[in-house]
């Protein structure tokens, strides 16, 4: 049976650690036992130090991925030779209270996607290696509190690398009313999770302007294209209020409604002023932005607008729409 | 705790979090397994899979020693910790992913509208420490946020209802029929999951319920002890809503701009039609209440099945209609008995905006669903809407 990968990657760390002068790649394939047995003697023939090279290569990527520093360094002989100076691994000090030990576990398990969730165990089991304090959650005490994020989207671990490495990509997106998806080119900048859905902020490259993506409208693979891109990314990305006002957040205008008595408590939740008007409906004033059309005609008729105008005729329209059937 | 993120095997999480086992178990010879895995996160039979691969493992350059770590199933005992220098066997400094999941969940918790100031300052704190430590290693967090919803003096509330065992007192709006009821619960557990939801026993109806902390109207804590009985927690985070199988079947049919249904309510299929439209077959134990979504859909959709259902939407426009027809804005008064009106879950917002949104938000004006799809018990249905 083949040496399980994490046995392999384990003895490659502990070696690159454990060395004070650079190992060749020769010296590691013949002392780390899942390399000799694999590719040592009588195992070779053609191709057997392509294959070597290839799994050496990816795994020192992994090594580096969980956060090991390799350097690669050239002896007299212009040898390449590798180690992990301790310097670079090591974690500088940190000192953290119970408290701020706790506030940690509850965070690290908030994730719900498999490569966060794995990376936030593993820097808390670092943290712990360190000496964190162990003591519990003071929500797990009695379990009352359970923070996630939730991520459903294919399309979210492709653009989370490809934000960090500032790598363009390309997907296919449907827009809201759209019926068919079309390909975009993307500069992406940063990903936001806003009442549970997953936004992307970036450069259109054919727009040749900032666009924000709702990642549940990506269809198909997200492919990372060429290099890295080097045009700036801004400090900060508004993706929330981008989202926000299109979502008819920020409405600067108000209406006036009626509304029956006992009805449409969201209504009255965000109402300015409520009258009662004694005949079995109320009159309110509401904060008036985009979709508020949409939402009033929802209450059928329990809600009659009575300004502005435009309104009132937005909602005719709808209701017209539906009683046409 | 319930509601562990099931862990697949990965030979990246396991080295990594091996390393780190070999700093720890370095300094604590003798530590208990139970002691170790609740330390690490783990179970017990993951951490007893990295003890069957340690032995395995050496600084072996040229047959050095292999670490001799071995277990007598209680307790972990390692013979040769010299195997390994005290400098290979130091804490590792943190990587960029893992210093982004970590901060960023971190972050998002400290926004939790009504999360005691003691945890948000001990949150803020860590926070700063560990960006820290990461050093460079943090940049890459700025690149994700996450933001939960949460209504702060509800979830306060809720918060010192579950520690003081005390009973609740709620006003409750349901958009499935418009209307707000009164109820008593014992609250179990708070969720976020975009928004914030409380899980509670509810005395009225006797049975297990998830309520939105938006649509709690009011709240008051009882003085009667909260005594819900013993139930399973569930892992709500993959699924509030979960139609039964035995529910009545509806049939929407939208246009592109009614496409947003698809995203917000669980279905059965949603199959594409020749206009970019789609049909979408769903479940719920109440049809009546998808009037509400029809009423929405306007001119981007309509009702096919059940008949009666399209009927009643039908029937609600015309007679909305009447307040406007019948003369300057005048409120009618008609005989319709508001109740009948069974509305039910807000929907998505619509299209986007003039300005060329790329896409629309979760509803603002009337409030999506916005939960994960997939499994949950029946009985949470009614309270959450669709």
């Amino acid at each position: 049976m083949a040496i399980a990968k994490a046995e392999r990657l384990m003895n490659l760390a502990l070696c690159l650690l454990h060395t004070r002068r650079p190992l060749s790649k020769r010296e590691l394939r013949e002392s780390i036992e899942a390399y000799t047995e694999a590719f040592g003697p009588g195992r070779g023939g053609a191709g057997s130090d392509d294959s070597f090279n290839r799994m050496f290569e990816r795994d020192k990527d992994d090594l580096r991925e969980l956060g090991l520093v390799i350097e690669t360094v050239e002896n007299l002989d212009g040898e390449v030779g590798y180690l992990a100076r301790r310097d670079s691994n090591r974690l500088p000090p940190i000192t953290l209270d119970a408290e701020e030990a706790a506030a940690l576990g509850l965070a690290a398990k908030v994730w719900q996607q498999a490569r966060l969730a794995g990376a936030a165990s593993g820097a808390l089991q670092k943290l712990r290696a360190a000496g964190l304090p162990e003591d519990v959650d003071p929500y797990e005490a009695h379990g009352a509190l359970e923070p996630r994020i939730p991520v459903h989207e294919a399309a979210f671990e492709p653009l989370m690398l490809a934000c960090r490495d500032r790598r363009p990509v390309v997907f296919d997106y449907r827009k809201a009313t759209a019926a068919h998806p079309e390909p975009r080119h993307v500069e992406p900048w940063a990903l936001e999770c806003w009442r549970g859905h997953w936004y992307l902020a970036g450069f259109d490259r054919d727009r040749g302007a900032e666009r924000v993506f709702r990642l549940s409208r990506i269809t198909g693979k997200v492919r990372s294209r060429g290099a890295r891109f080097t045009a700036p990314v801004p400090d900060v990305v508004t993706v929330r209020e981008t989202v926000a006002g299109w979502a008819g957040e920020g409405a600067d205008r108000s209406a006036r409604i009626r509304l029956r008595t006992g009805s449409g408590y969201p209504l009255r939740a965000k109402a300015v002023s409520v009258r009662e008007l004694g005949n079995g409906w109320d009159e309110l004033e509401i904060p008036y932005g985009h979709g508020l059309d949409a939402w009033l005609v929802e209450f059928g008729p329990d809600v009659v607008v009575l300004e502005p105008e435009e309104l009132r005729a937005d909602v005719v329209d709808r209701l017209r729409a539906v009683a046409k059937g | 705790m319930a509601g562990k993120p099931a862990r697949p095997v990965n030979a990246i999480d396991q080295t990594r979090r091996m390393l780190s086992l070999v700093t720890y178990l370095r300094e604590r010879p003798g530590a208990r397994i139970e002691d170790v895995a609740r330390a690490f996160g783990i179970t017990e039979d993951e951490l007893v899979s990295d003890l069957d691969v340690l032995p395995m493992c050496g600084t072996s350059f040229r047959g050095g020693d292999l670490l001799d770590i071995d277990t007598d199933g209680e307790r972990i005992w390692w013979h040769n910790p010299s195997a390994l220098e005290a400098e290979a066997a130091e804490p590792l400094r943190i990587a960029a992913d893992e210093a982004t999941a970590l901060l960023v969940a971190a972050r998002a918790v400290a926004t939790l509208p009504g999360l005691r100031e003691g945890d948000r300052q001990a949150l803020l704190r860590a926070t700063a420490k560990v960006e820290t430590a990461a050093g460079e290693a943090a940049g890459a967090s700025a690149r994700l946020s996450v933001t939960f919803e949460s209504e702060g003096g509800v979830f306060a509330d809720v918060d010192r209802a579950i520690s003081e065992r005390r009973r609740l007192w709620i006003r409750y709006y349901s958009p499935a029929r418009d209307e707000l009821t009164e109820r008593e619960i014992d609250p179990i557990r708070l969720v976020s999951v975009g928004h914030t939801y409380v899980e509670a026993w509810c005395r009225r109806s006797e049975a297990r319920r998830t309520f939105r902390l938006d649509r709690v109207a009011e709240i008051r804590i009882l003085d009667e002890p909260s005594a819900p009985p013993e139930v399973e927690l569930r892992d709500l985070s993959e699924a509030l809503v979960q139609p039964a199988a035995e529910d009545p079947e509806v049939v929407v049919e939208v246009g592109p701009g009614g496409r947003w249904v698809a995203e917000y309510y669980p279905h059965d299929s949603a199959d594409e039609l020749p206009d970019g439209g789609l049909r979408i077959t769903l479940r719920t134990p109440d049809p009546a209440s998808l009037r509400r979504l029809a009423l929405r859909l306007g001119r981007d959709g309509r009702i096919v099945a059940p008949l009666d259902l399209a009927a009643s939407a039908r029937q609600a426009a015309r007679e909305a209609l009447l307040a406007y027809d019948g003369g300057a804005g005048a409120a009618h008064d008609g005989g319709s008995d508001a109740t009948a009106y069974g509305a039910v879950s807000d929907a998505g917002r619509a299209g986007p905006s003039a300005t060329g949104a790329e896409a629309a938000a979760g509803a603002v004006y009337g409030t999506a669903p916005s939960v994960p799809r997939g499994a949950q018990g029946v009985d949470d249905r009614q309270e959450q809407g669709l």
